[in-house]
């Protein structure tokens, strides 16, 4: 290797060491206990044995995986015929329909918080996870039909065509085609979506009423903001609660990149 | 199995009519081919009958059932896509029992009937691969392999051989050609080949522009085109239309920029010829002959096809000129350049009316 | 039986229309009528249960409530740091790009912290910058004792905290469209500009930046809008928005004019006014994706 290659690889080494900085930090701080971390000496993995007990990580882990799943298969089960009609069906003023929905995307939670919490609140849906379950899924809506509707634009519409020829209807060409095909374009909602849902503190902080239903980033930030938190277990506790969207994340690596720059790279 | 009857059928697109008033009807058990060149409404006429487009007015029956607004699935009809669209996710025999399967028959009969199918098709080997994992070839039976394991009331077909190399689109066509009078189900095939048309069909129909020309048997078509535009699309080379003045004496006489060749009557009296004016005269190249005298032409260009060469020829007057294919045997002498005569064989002449290119001959 | 009666295109569309209304319900119900309630409620004296009408008053108060202006100066405080949050990961992306021996490993690991939640990364944040966090110790080690701070705990550098954090969050996402832009360029243009003599500099000012533009510009787009509206998590954990207000921005306002002031109409009105900002740059995305068909 030329000397200009080792210092490129250094200096990827060194922003490596940076990346892996609040992995780090996160281990190290937990393995002591509260008072080896303010004395800055020994090792011991008391908080990780105590941190149920601080932090109800089970039950919040269990709590995140459950909205997750229920959010993802809402924006499926709306999006997937969503994306079909656009794409597929063309009905009178689909495209108005489409760009108004997609338009949507661009619209923050923070800019209808207000009302939104009232609606919810009023409806009574604030207690059990499904007010932040449609909440979440309003939210991943817009983006995930603008993918399924771009991918399905790309399936040729022979291909649908020859189903119903075959006999089968628009329910069955898009659940016995479509959605076949188009695994790639649903994986890609899903990845995202988990790992959008997975790191939310807002929905889960307002929507959610009951301590117990509580997703484990709002666990998280209300223990940082106790007054006496031991730090080496909220560092355990993220820890937990970033190993699942980590691991999402190196297996469904080429998915998140495909969906990010959806659009842009072709 | 049933007959099609397309009657005034027409698909208007953004004000403008792709098929005007179709009708035409194919008769249970027939090989009806439509063709024409790209454009002309086929595919539109097709997928009317498949239920796959709107039929804007007229009338379109499969049996004695008007179908206009009967869903696809329930019509009953298998199709063959131009460009196969094999459902990618399944396996040469999952395409093929797919229909049945959403019918909800058997496993078993499924099984059977696939491989029945497979048989004739020659894919038993094939029967679980992905479609990703074919040659064209092997892909395009897979498509008619999808239709046949349905015995439907027709069969429809789009283009389905346009997208292999020459020497297979001609064991296709008779591949598909013998399937079809072996299962003896009614088939619209669509082609822009008028060779297809020609070799595969029981009828054939001709289009252009949405409206339809002429229906009749291939040798019908080739020899009693309905028209100017049937006899130039019929045919390889084409048949030479030249534009001619007639004039009646004890022939006919017709005059070619200036040279003139007479029609004996006999020949004349199969057409109702206007007593002067003009008129369009078609003869077909292998209708042509060369003589020692006769229309004087000089030759512009000679093209050797091997079994035959053709002769491109003009026939020049004052001022003007006109073109001419001629078909003779192989290894001529001639060359361009050279001037020579040539006689018509004048029992296989055409003529048409100028202004309708409609044909001039008498009903019979 | 009506159903007969429908014509095939009357039916596709008919399908058509049924298969789009759930997801047209769920965006209509909770997205388009809050908009319109939160116009309607900026107007209002509202508590979540009765709403007083007084008219443009609530707009007048606001103008004048200088937490709105502190609120908005913290935005554009903030957008200072956008050049970083762009700069620094294509920086990172051209390095990865040069595909040296374990590239692929490098480029996993600059985007792991993608996946984490802001709420943690934020967490860690706070152990970074705390009086005995990592950052002291650095300044410790390498000889400035002297200015050791407690950046979250002052006025004037914690925002500056934030924006540190907010780069550290965007590198991965940036550094990944990045890296996808100069993937889909072709090698054999920097070749035959090396071949001409270009210098490296000048290859990536005059060829590689080019190219990148439209990815640059989304990217911007992408890192304003999370400015505007993805903060909320790290400011929860990392400073309530204090000390005092120094780094309460816009969304963080609107949570605590709401929720911990319970003043539901003034709270609405700032929702408004956020809409009004990220959809002015909502629009330049759209055009973004857009121009690509
Ligand atoms: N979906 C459509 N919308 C508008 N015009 C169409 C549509 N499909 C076909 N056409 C027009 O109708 C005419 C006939 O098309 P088509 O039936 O595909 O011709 P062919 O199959 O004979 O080549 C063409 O002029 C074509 O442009
Ligand atoms: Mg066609």
């Amino acid at each position: 290797m030329s000397p200009g290659r080792v210092a490129l690889f250094v200096t990827m080494l060194a922003i490596a060491v940076g990346m892996l900085y609040p992995f780090w930090v996160m281990i190290s701080d937990s393995l002591h206990t509260q008072s080896q971390f303010i004395s800055g000496s020994g090792f011991s993995l008391g908080s990780w044995r105590q941190l149920s007990a601080a932090l109800p990580v089970g039950r919040q882990v269990l709590n995140s995986t459950v909205i997750c799943s229920m959010s993802i298969f809402v924006i499926l089960a709306v999006g997937l015929p969503a994306g079909f009609a656009f794409a597929k069906l063309r009905f009178r003023a689909s495209s108005l329909v489409f760009l108004g929905i997609v338009s949507a995307m661009m619209v923050p939670l923070q800019a209808i918080v207000m009302p939104e919490f009232v609606n919810v609140t009023r409806v009574g849906l604030t207690s059990g996870y499904f007010g932040a379950v449609l909440v979440y899924a309003a939210l991943g809506t817009p983006f995930s039909i603008f993918l399924f509707t771009t991918y399905f634009r790309g399936v040729p519409d022979e291909l649908v065509e020859a189903g119903i020829v075959d006999g089968l209807g628009y329910v069955g060409a898009l659940w016995r085609l479509v959605v076949p095909v188009a695994v790639p374009a649903i994986a890609t909602v899903t990845v995202l979506q988990f790992i959008q849902i997975w790191d939310d503190l807002l929905v889960g902080l307002l929507f959610i009423q009951n301590t117990a239903d509580r997703p484990i980033t709002v666990g998280l930030a209300a223990l940082a903001s106790g007054r006496t938190t031991s730090i080496p277990q909220l560092m355990a506790g993220s820890f937990v609660s970033a190993l699942p969207a980590m691991l999402v994340y190196l297996g469904f690596q080429r998915y998140l990149v495909k969906g990010l720059t959806m659009g842009i790279d072709r | 199995m049933a007959a099609i009857t397309f009657d005034g059928v027409t698909k208007i697109y953004a004000g403008k009519p792709a098929v005007d008033s179709l009708s035409l009807h194919i008769d249970d058990g027939e090989f009806m081919v439509l063709v024409g060149p790209s454009g002309c409404g086929k595919t539109t006429a097709l997928r009317m009958l498949a239920g796959l487009e709107e039929i804007t007015s007229g009338a379109l029956s499969i049996g004695d059932q008007v179908v206009n607004n009967v869903l696809p699935k329930d019509r009953d009809v298998a199709m063959v896509f131009q460009n196969y669209a094999l459902y990618p996710h399944m396996s040469v025999a999952q395409n093929m029992g797919f229909a049945l399967k959403i019918r909800g028959e058997s496993k078993a009969m499924i099984a059977e009937k696939v491989r029945a199918a497979a048989e004739i098709l020659r894919l038993s080997d094939y029967l679980d691969r992905r479609p990703r994992a074919l040659s064209g070839g092997q892909r395009q039976r897979v498509a008619m392999g999808r239709a046949i394991v349905r015995s439907p009331q027709a069969f429809l077909m789009d283009e389905p051989l346009s997208n292999l190399d020459a020497k297979l689109r001609v064991e296709m066509r008779l591949e598909i050609a013998r399937i079809q009078r072996l299962l003896g189900v009614a088939t619209l095939y669509v082609t822009h080949d008028q060779v297809e048309a020609m070799t595969m069909g029981d009828r054939v129909a001709v289009m252009r522009d949405g409206h339809l020309q002429q229906v009749a048997t291939p040798q019908e078509l080739y020899d009693r085109p309905a028209n100017d535009f049937v006899a130039g699309f019929i045919g390889s080379p084409p048949m030479n239309l030249l534009t001619t003045r007639v004039s009646h004496g004890a022939d006919v006489t017709l005059d070619i920029l200036g040279q003139t060749i007479s029609v004996p009557t006999r020949y004349a009296a199969a057409f109702s010829l206007p007593a002067s004016g003009e008129v369009t005269f078609g003869i077909r190249p292998e209708d042509i002959v060369i003589a020692t005298e006769g229309l004087r032409a000089r030759v512009e260009r000679c093209e050797a096809l091997g079994a035959e060469t053709l002769l491109h020829l003009s026939v020049n007057g004052p001022g003007a000129s006109q073109h001419l294919v001629a078909k003779t045997g192989p290894r001529t002498s001639i060359v361009a350049g050279d001037d020579l005569s040539v006689t018509f064989a004048l029992e296989h002449a055409h003529f048409f009316d100028v202004a309708s290119g409609a044909t001039l001959r008498a009903a019979s | 039986m009506k159903a007969r009666r429908l014509t095939l295109s009357q039916r596709r569309q008919l399908a058509g229309v049924v298969f789009a209304l759930p997801a047209l319900a769920l965006v209509i119900g909770l997205i388009a009528i809050p908009i319109g309630q939160a116009v309607y409620y900026s107007f209002t004296q509202w508590d979540g249960i009765t709403t007083t009408w007084i008219g443009t008053s609530t707009w007048t108060q606001a103008f004048h409530n200088s937490d709105l202006w502190t609120a908005l100066k913290n935005n554009a405080m903030l957008l200072l740091w956008v050049p970083i949050a762009l700069g620094l990961p294509l920086a990172i992306a051209v390095l990865l790009h040069q595909r040296v021996a374990g590239w692929k490993i490098f480029r996993s690991i600059y985007f792991l912290p993608t996946a984490i939640s802001w709420v943690v990364l934020g967490l860690v944040a706070e152990r970074f910058f705390a009086y005995q966090g990592t950052l002291n110790s650095i300044l410790h080690a390498v000889g400035l004792s002297g200015v050791t701070t407690n950046m979250l705990g002052s006025e004037s550098t914690a925002l500056a905290a934030l924006g540190i954090t907010f780069v550290f969050t965007m590198i991965g996402t940036n550094t990944m469209l990045f890296l996808t832009g100069l993937a889909t360029l072709d090698p054999s243009l920097e070749e035959a500009a090396r071949i001409d003599g270009a210098g490296r500099w000048r290859i990536f000012r005059h060829i590689t930046l080019p190219h990148l533009s439209r990815f640059i510009q989304l990217a911007f787009v992408m890192t304003v809008i999370a400015l505007f509206s993805a903060l909320f998590s790290l400011i929860f954990v990392m400073t309530g928005g204090g000390p005092g207000y120094a780094t309460t921005t816009m969304e963080f306002l609107i949570y605590q004019t709401g929720f911990s002031q319970g003043q539901f109409g003034t709270a609405a009105l700032y929702g408004i006014i956020l809409f009004l900002i990220t959809g002015a740059v909502g629009i330049i995305q759209l055009r973004l994706i857009g121009s690509d068909k």
